[in-house]
């Protein structure tokens, strides 16, 4: 069943009449099915994190609508549209973004509490998500005070804990060294796998992207090529690799 | 590029950072620029008749607000350095020298600083006349003449040179912090945290003890005892103050953050963990903000209070609008056409004779220790009134007291101002009312007391019988009527006539026909326009400073803010992006921000609420005769306090205001 559903999206960034406008990205048009772990390549500049912004309803586009569960998101109100990025969906950044005044625990049930919800149902959801990650036993310590890896496990948790419909990650590999961001990725695979939460991951590493079942390539603000990983994880892998150079991405 | 150019757009770059500072300067000069311009102006010196008090408090205020703006201004320059320490350690790393950046640094604070005085001292130009004429509306009653604009080249060159030197000692410390970085903490991330605040319930109680017993000893310590405990009780509000903010506030904190089903809500967590993280760097500074409030707050509610007071004082000291004693049947003719004279309405006028009575007693107090009244001492008299002359008088005075009502055998004891000290008093009342007076033929015991001292006009002790027995002690011989040697006693006139503190020239023209001619006269007049040339100089003075302390408050807490403002940014946006909206974001600003500007204020104006207190022991309950003099004085003080408020929330606003625009 169809989760997200993208129709002729673009984006413009500049002044309409001025010379200086810019494409982002044009009349876009894909689907992402429940459950399915996808990803999202293309060079720097390329129009990846335009969109992500777009799914996530941070950024509006200029043409286009976007659909989340049947509901078109790019007609919500103000007040709508923070309600429902509590509510459906989960960001995981690149930087994880945790804030450095709260603890672990503090910055992963912030959704919750900005969504008004009872302490009691907060500490639940935590303790069952928070056991599931492997983060139980720092939930009290300050950002500042674990690593790289347990930061970004803690950010998944965050982007989680609201049950969202669908996760939406930007470059979460980046920051981390190789082994951290194979165990971050093992992570979502897990998540993907077990709470059958619809992911939608951002990156321009190939190691990252072959973890997902379906890849899009984008070029110029426009969607250049589509992959589906087959059972040969290897295979995969390299056909991931010869679009990246025909693309003419950093990592050929 | 010249390091001036870099300097200038360096200046206009942050120029939004600095501009609350900026406005401080410019006050400061402003001030110090007026009260030496007051000081110059021959036409405000000549109508002051207090010239030497007004000239030196002028001065002396001058220069306490010119000392405490040079801490300030050298206080906030390491805290604007250090926060502009990556583009410092940039410009090192350029291959800047630090001798090269300190003067980059110096040239900074010489051109705002330089642009300030300008500021300044042309504003001070511009609302000369009006600040004098603000000054002698205040301070003087019937001043009706015009102020002439003047100006003195040396009022500029007084007020420059001060703060230039000032500049210059902050352009030298600017070097001295820079050659205390290290070129890696370019390299450092910003999100270096401050480490967590913890605080401890130990300094928690601590703080607050210390705090209690300050107020403690302000509230029951009698005035006699209080000046020296002045030092020891500022000393103790002050330290718990700081340990306060340093480790009680954070624990209070801690505890708020335990409370899970009001902390856990979205606006609450956000802020109060932002604030309680910030609480290292921004507690000394609201520590100072929060003794800065209650030295200003108190000098404004005291001068106000005097100021408010005089009138009351003046007749609670006087009685009269008018009284005069010796030389009636020379005198009385000319007052009357004096009266006439000047178109002032008489209202009533009352004379009687002062008499005397040495019955036989001796009053000791404290044991024996202080002797108080002893009639083998011939020079000790009591000053004698019968019911009906008392209330006769009592009547013409303005202020509000019943007639008193005496029962035969008893008698009235007045009060004396100087008597007016709590313990003190009780222990003459005890001693008072344990002797009976003992006259020729029957005793008379002291059973209650009368504030009017004016009624002694030179006794030492008055009293008030019943008619019935000053009619038998007059008959008894036992009143006195003159001296020893025949000469009667000198009568007494008790004026009470239309608007007397308005009538200037009725007053001179009284002062020049009694001066010097009778046994002694008082006019409220004169009281009125001496008290009021003082305090009304003391309230003008403590507006000024009150308006600088806030100011330079103020900019601290705006540039705190700010700075932490930009360090914030991205928490809000990354807040946005999980679905903070735009009313929750409004007021997690708030309740990031409120409390920062909140908890000083409060404090320092209950630090002042209890310095007030101790004001009215060592001077209002003197002044003010109400019953509870304290309650009054908290009244006006209120007003004082609310108007304070109402300013600082003002930069509260504007410091809210541009932290809303930098993190949007």
């Amino acid at each position: 069943m169809s989760l997200l559903k993208v129709e002729n999206v673009s984006k413009m960034y500049g002044t309409k009449r001025g010379a200086k406008q810019y494409q982002a990205l044009n009349q876009i048009s894909f689907e992402v099915f429940e459950g399915e772990f996808i990803g999202v390549m293309g060079a720097s500049g390329s129009g990846k994190t335009t969109l992500l912004n777009i799914l996530g309803s941070i950024d509006r586009p200029t043409n286009g609508r976007v659909f989340l569960g049947g509901v078109d998101i790019s007609n919500l109100k103000k007040r709508q549209l923070a309600e429902h990025r509590i509510k459906n969906i989960g960001f995981i950044f690149q930087d994880y973004n945790l804030l450095e005044t709260m603890t672990l625990k503090e910055n992963i049930i912030l959704p919750l509490a900005l969504h008004g919800c009872k302490v009691q149902i907060m500490e639940e959801r935590l303790r069952k998500l928070g056991g599931d990650l492997g983060i139980l036993g720092i939930l009290d310590k300050y950002p500042y005070e674990v690593s790289g890896g347990e930061q970004q496990r803690a950010a998944a948790c965050r982007a989680l804990i609201t049950d969202p419909k669908i996760v939406l990650a930007d470059e979460p590999t980046g920051n981390l060294d190789s082994r951290s961001g194979r165990a971050l990725l093992e992570l979502l695979s897990q998540i993907n796998r077990v709470y059958r939460t619809t992911i939608l991951m951002v990156t321009h590493d190939v190691f990252a992207a072959s973890y997902c079942q379906r890849i899009m390539f984008i070029r110029d603000g426009e969607i250049y090529h589509e992959l589906y990983a087959g059972d040969d994880k290897q295979q995969f892998f390299d056909s991931i690799i010869d679009v990246v150079s025909v693309l003419g991405g950093e990592n050929q | 590029m010249k390091l001036i150019t870099l300097a200038v757009r360096n200046i206009k770059r942050n120029f939004s950072k600095y501009a609350m500072y900026f406005f401080t300067l410019s006050f400061s000069v402003f001030t110090v620029y007026s009260f030496l311009a007051l000081i110059q102006n021959e036409f405000v010196y000549q109508a002051f008749t207090y010239r030497e008090r007004y000239r030196t408090m002028l001065i002396v205020f001058g220069v306490i607000i010119f000392v405490f703006v040079m801490f300030f201004l050298i206080s906030s320059n390491a805290s604007f350095i250090r926060a502009r320490k990556k583009e410092i350690s940039m410009y090192s790393l350029f291959g800047m020298t630090n001798g090269k950046i300190g003067k980059l640094l110096f040239l900074e604070i010489m051109l705002v600083g330089l642009a300030a005085l300008v500021g300044g001292i042309a504003a001070g130009i511009f609302f000369s006349k009006l600040i004098a004429m603000i000054l002698l509306d205040i301070a003087l009653v019937d001043f009706t003449g015009d102020i002439t604009f003047t100006f003195n080249p040396q009022e500029i060159y007084l007020t420059a040179l001060p703060f230039l030197f000032v500049f210059g000692v902050m352009g030298l410390s600017g070097l001295r912090v820079i050659n205390k970085f290290e070129l890696v903490d370019l390299f450092k991330g910003e999100k270096v945290s401050e480490g967590k605040p913890r605080g401890s319930t130990l300094i928690l109680l601590l703080s607050l003890l210390l705090i209690g017993t300050g107020y403690y000893l302000a509230v029951t310590t009698d005035s006699y005892n209080l000046i020296g405990f002045a030092l020891p009780i500022l000393f103790l509000v002050i330290i718990g103050t700081y340990l306060f903010f340093w480790g009680g506030l954070p624990k209070i904190l801690s505890w708020m953050k335990k409370r899970k089903t009001k902390y856990y809500r979205g606006d609450n967590l956000i802020a109060v963990s932002a604030f309680a993280h910030r609480m290292r760097s921004i507690g000394s500074t609201m520590a100072t903000i929060a003794v800065l409030s209650a030295v200003a707050t108190t000098a404004v509610a005291t001068g106000f209070n005097l100021y408010q007071n005089i009138e009351r004082n003046t007749y609670g000291i006087l009685g009269y609008d008018m009284y005069f004693y010796g030389g009636q049947e020379k005198l009385l003719d000319d007052v009357y056409s004096a009266f006439e004279n000047y178109g002032v309405e008489l209202i009533a006028d009352y004379t009687t004779q002062r008499l005397q009575a040495k019955p036989k007693l001796k009053i000791t107090l404290y044991n024996g220790e202080l002797e108080y009244y002893n009639s083998e001492n011939g020079d000790d008299y009591f000053r004698v009134y019968s019911q009906s002359v008392c209330n006769e008088l009592l009547a013409l005075a303005r202020v509000n007291l019943e007639p008193v009502q005496i029962k035969e055998g008893e008698a009235v004891y007045v009060r004396s101002f100087w008597t007016n000290v709590p313990d003190f008093a009780v222990e003459i009342e005890r001693a008072i009312m344990a002797e009976p007076l003992e006259f020729s033929k029957q005793d008379i015991r002291i059973t209650s007391f009368l504030d009017a001292s004016f009624t002694a006009f030179g006794a030492m002790h008055t009293i008030i019988l019943s008619d019935a027995d000053f009619a038998n002690l007059y008959e008894a011989g036992d009143i006195l009527t003159g001296y020893s040697s025949g000469t009667p006693f000198d009568q007494v006139t008790v004026f009470k006539y239309i608007k007397p503190l308005k009538s200037g020239d009725f007053s001179r023209e009284i002062n020049r026909i009694l001066s010097g001619n009778v046994g002694s006269y008082r006019l409220a007049y004169n009281h009125y326009i001496e008290s009021l040339e003082v305090f009304g100089l003391a309230c003008f003075i403590g507006f000024f400073m009150s308006i600088v302390f806030i100011l330079m408050t103020a900019s601290l807490l705006y540039f705190k803010q700010i700075m932490a403002a930009q360090e914030e940014q991205h928490q809000y946006q990354m807040l946005r992006k999980i679905g903070m909206d735009s009313q929750v974001e409004k007021r997690v600003i708030t309740k990031r921000l409120l409390p920062v500007f909140l908890i000083p204020l409060v404090i320092g104006i209950i630090h002042s609420i209890f310095a007030m207190k101790t004001a009215d022991s060592i001077l209002f309950s003197d002044m003010i005769m109400a019953e509870n003099s304290y309650f009054v004085v908290l009244g006006f003080s209120g007003i004082m306090y609310g108007v304070y408020a109402l300013v600082y929330g003002l930069f509260y606003f504007i410091t809210k205001h541009q932290y809303t625009r930098i993190v949007s």
